[in-house]
């Protein structure tokens, strides 16, 4: 059994932090279950390359499981698709997401460079999400931008991200622990910032998935 | 405190290059020395994050031969020692290298090597398991981060019982991944260093010493059967025999994590015996021997050239085994270029056991899909100091005629070589027409490795060429690197070529280490700064001078003068890189603009190549965008309608 994450966005969101503070719940999670004698999990952090290297887009794929061994997500195999950008989002979802995985997107695009000199044209938010339902997927898409200004300041976007993925349903561990991670990772001075950046993102999921409010209301902050 | 010396016992999430350093720092390494180079820049620059709580010396040395020899003088005085560089590396540290091995070492030496299938960040897709090979060492190969540690830690003590340097051989997917590692413990003991000059063997450290070199590779040779019964005995190599099983699969490294799973994702875990080498050379030949009993076909997986492989073949041929050995030479079944992932090694294993894996069908859908995709091309920073000297070298390339050959390097720079969207635009573009400036990422004609650009050049000259002008560029760190004989050749032999030297003061691509131009030392203290212009002069230059890479009629001035002077000619172009700058002095408010009532749309300002300047197509208007612009002035240069301002914006 494993669970498949990529975690998209362009240099400079934190999409790396994101991908490995899941990495550390996963860890923190496993440490603690196998005090009850449960068969260790592995997990892995890899990245893939586009043809950009810096400014460019990022993709970090996360694997939590007892049979995963390499860093790499198999194409159409992730679970969820976490776009702290919604064009990367499509760019990583055409590729990996499964047949039934969740997209959850970041609305605020940042346009490439190609675009902003007018060589290629930006997809509006309503087609990549078609796109994504295309291949099979449930995308979600909330401003998480705004959710992080709301926080206290817009750097805090990826872990607003990271409390909606821990509201979704999909990761093996409970949110507590992501948000144990969270803590850990990000700077003492944000602390605070960061646990209501997570709180607004787990809630706002919450809210636009009615099936998935139970979740949202289990709150640890 | 540093990831990597968090409390033994401890399971952390580490990147594979920080779990090579911690395994140097379980094993008590007394130095390391290194040269930047994605993807193994992060074993050094752990281990000086962690050095102000250990007792180690470290350094960023000037380039990967000098941090050969740095190392491995510290191991002949006994002392634990570590070298890390990427696949290009070692090719600059080849010389000593391969001499080195003759007679050894006496403190454990370890060679961290990361390879980079599918050259995600080098110039070649090179397997330096052959250079291991070829110096006949005993050569690591990790599966995973925590295999990466181990081995790392274990690799010291190899090589103190072998008195040879460990390779380990990771590639761009181990050191740029990252894994669960249980941290092990953490070796107090440090080595005595002292000096003995017959050490074991007479003039221990002095190949030519009585009786001379032949007898040095004859002490080699004795080695490789006591590396062989270590690899045979590893915890590393592991065979997992299946009852009555015809397949074999060999994997070894990071293609072992790839193995595994496709044998599970296939269901197969039943049907293939299966051997995981995490010691590559020498081949663990009793453990191969057992595999091969009653197998029908044998398939070989590995990141990189076909190294076991070729080394299983010569086994198999000598041991006349009639099993069918499948791989990347012979009964190809991978591609033998680019890199292999868990879907490739399924579909290989698959064909070869005739097991059909169904395919996707979303894959029309992806195909329609992936149109609107949009691309994010690659570009120099915003306000990059390399936008200026470029944007200076054109205009001055201006005024003389013909076919200019510019000669790249290695660094940011080298993104002068990458060809992009810009080019495509002014294809179809009229306006830019006027303008016939081409963006800097056209403008490079031959990029190779560090330090090549000068000595292409050179030979271009010298053979005649008259078709135009021959200029060669190369950033600080790289001139330091590994231009210094080639620019003393170009003077020795009169050479008239341009040398352009794009002076950021860091190694920026690669993460900003500091070199000796940068002003501080590896661990972050002031230093005496290189004087690149005093060296130039002495080594007999005569047409010498500095620009402001940010003041381009300044820049533009001293290049038409080199490039007007005859014989060898050097422009040293100045600018931090921006990164640095802000790094140090937060953004402010972003204060260019442009006056959209004097833009005429002409975009010469796109020409320029920053990704800060943008262009409206319905409006046929340049902007700003002002989360990226650093106000560097460029484009405000650039503009020749003075419809670029920096400050003075009425609301
Ligand atoms: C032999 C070798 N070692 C290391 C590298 C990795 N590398 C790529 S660019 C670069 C240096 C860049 O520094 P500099 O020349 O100052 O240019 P900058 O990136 O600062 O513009 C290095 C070390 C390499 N490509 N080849």
């Amino acid at each position: 059994m494993s669970i498949d994450i990529i975690v998209a966005g362009v240099g400079g969101q934190g999409s790396i932090l994101a991908s490995h503070i899941i990495a550390e719940a996963a860890i923190l999670a496993d440490s603690g279950s196998r005090k009850n004698g449960k068969k260790a999990v592995n997990v892995r952090v890899g990245e893939t390359f586009g043809a950009a290297m810096r400014g460019g887009a990022v993709a970090s794929h996360v694997r939590i499981g007892d049979d995963v061994y390499g860093p790499l997500v198999g194409k159409g195999q992730a679970d969820m698709v976490l776009a702290l950008e919604p064009l990367e989002g499509l760019r990583i979802g055409v590729q990996y997401i499964a047949d039934g995985g969740i997209a959850i997107l970041n609305r605020e695009g940042f346009a490439p460079v190609d675009v902003k000199i007018g060589a290629a044209r930006y997809p509006s938010i309503e087609q990549i999400t078609k796109a994504l339902e295309r291949l099979g997927a449930s995308p979600v898409v909330f401003d998480a931008t705004s959710l992080a200004i709301e926080a206290g300041t817009a750097k805090a976007m990826n872990v607003v991200m990271l409390g909606a993925a821990s509201a979704s349903g999909v990761l093996p561990f409970d949110e507590s622990i992501m948000l144990e991670a969270v803590k850990n990772r990000v700077p003492k001075k944000f602390l605070d910032v960061n646990v209501e950046a997570f709180r607004l993102g787990k809630e706002v999921y919450a809210g636009s998935k009615p099936g998935m409010s139970q979740q949202g209301k289990k709150q640890n902050a | 405190m540093s990831a990597i010396l968090q409390e033994s016992g401890k399971k952390v999430l580490l990147m594979g290059n920080e779990a090579i350093a911690r395994g140097a720092v379980e094993a008590g390494i007394q130095l390391i020395a290194a040269y930047p180079g994605t993807p193994a820049s992060e074993v050094c620059e752990a281990l000086i994050d962690a050095a102000d709580d250990s007792d180690y010396y470290i350094e960023w040395s000037t380039n990967e031969k000098v941090a050969f020899e740095v190392a491995a003088g510290a191991s002949i005085v006994g002392a634990r020692a570590m070298t890390a560089m990427k696949n290009a590396g070692l090719n600059v540290a080849m010389d000593t290298y391969m001499t080195l091995p003759y007679g050894g070492v006496k403190g454990g030496m370890v060679i961290v090597v990361a390879d980079d299938p599918n050259a995600h960040y080098s110039s070649t897709e090179q397997d330096t398991r052959f250079l291991a090979v070829y110096a006949e060492l005993p050569c690591f190969e990790p599966m995973d981060q925590q295999e990466a540690k181990d081995m790392t830690r274990d690799a010291f003590e190899i090589s103190e019982q072998l008195e040879l340097p460990v390779f380990v051989r990771s590639v761009s997917r181990i050191s740029h991944a990252s894994g669960d590692v249980t941290l092990g413990p953490v070796q107090k003991k440090r080595n005595t260093v002292a000096f003995n000059k017959h050490y074991k063997l007479p003039y221990r450290w002095n190949v030519y010493g009585a009786p001379g070199a032949v007898s040095k590779h004859e002490w080699l040779k004795g080695v490789f059967p006591k590396a062989r019964r270590i690899a045979n005995k590893s915890r590393y190599n592991s065979l997992e025999l299946v009852n009555g099983s015809k397949v074999g699969v060999i994997s070894s490294g990071v293609a072992a994590s790839y193995s595994r799973e496709a044998v599970s994702r296939l269901g197969i875990e039943d049907r293939v015996s299966f051997l995981k080498l995490g010691i590559v050379y020498p081949l663990p030949d009793e453990l191969l021997g057992r595999l091969l009993i009653g197998l029908d076909a044998l398939i070989v997986v590995e990141e990189g050239d076909p190294v076991v492989e070729q080394l299983v073949r010569s086994y198999a041929k000598e041991n006349a085994c009639g099993v069918r050995i499948f791989g990347k030479s012979y009964n190809q079944i991978f591609k033998p270029f680019g890199e292999i992932n868990t879907d490739i090694v399924s579909k290989a294993i698959a064909g070869v056991m005739d097991i059909t894996i169904p395919d996707d069908p979303r894959e029309s859908v992806r195909k329609k899909v992936s149109e609107i995709v949009a691309p994010r091309s690659s570009t120099l920073c915003a306000g990059c100091s390399h936008l200026g000297s470029y944007w200076a070298l054109k205009k001055a390339l201006k005024a003389h005629q013909g076919v200019h050959i510019i000669n790249g390097d290695i660094g940011c720079y080298e993104q002068g070589g990458y060809g992009l969207f810009a080019s495509k635009t002014d294809v179809n573009d009229k306006n830019s027409k006027k303008y016939p400036v081409l963006s800097p990422y056209e403008i490079l004609d031959t990029i190779y490795v560090m330090g090549s650009g000068i000595g292409l050049a050179q030979g271009q000259a010298q053979v005649g060429y008259k078709g135009g002008k021959v200029v060669a560029v190369a950033g600080d760190s790289t001139f330091i690197h590994a231009t210094l004989p080639a620019l003393v050749n170009a003077v020795y032999q009169k050479a008239d070529i341009t040398f352009l030297i794009f002076d950021n003061r860091w190694t920026a691509m690669t993460g900003h280490q500091v070199n000796p131009n940068t002003g501080l030392d590896t661990l972050g203290r002031k230093a005496r700064v290189f004087d690149i212009a005093g060296v130039v002069k002495s080594m007999g230059v005569e047409s010498v001078s500095t620009a402001d890479a940010y003041n381009l009629e300044e820049a533009e001035n001293e290049i038409s003068n080199a490039l007007a002077f005859e014989g060898p000619s050097v422009v040293i172009l100045k600018g931090e890189c921006m990164l640095q700058v802000l790094r140090r002095a937060k953004k402010k408010k972003t204060e260019t603009w442009v006056d959209e009532e004097t833009c005429t749309g002409c975009r010469q300002c796109i020409q320029l190549g920053c990704p800060a300047v943008t262009f409206n197509k319905e409006k046929k208007k340049a902007g700003i965008d002002e989360i990226n612009c650093t106000d560097c002035g460029l484009c405000e240069q650039v503009c020749p309608y003075s419809a670029i301002k920096v400050g003075g914006k009425h609301k």
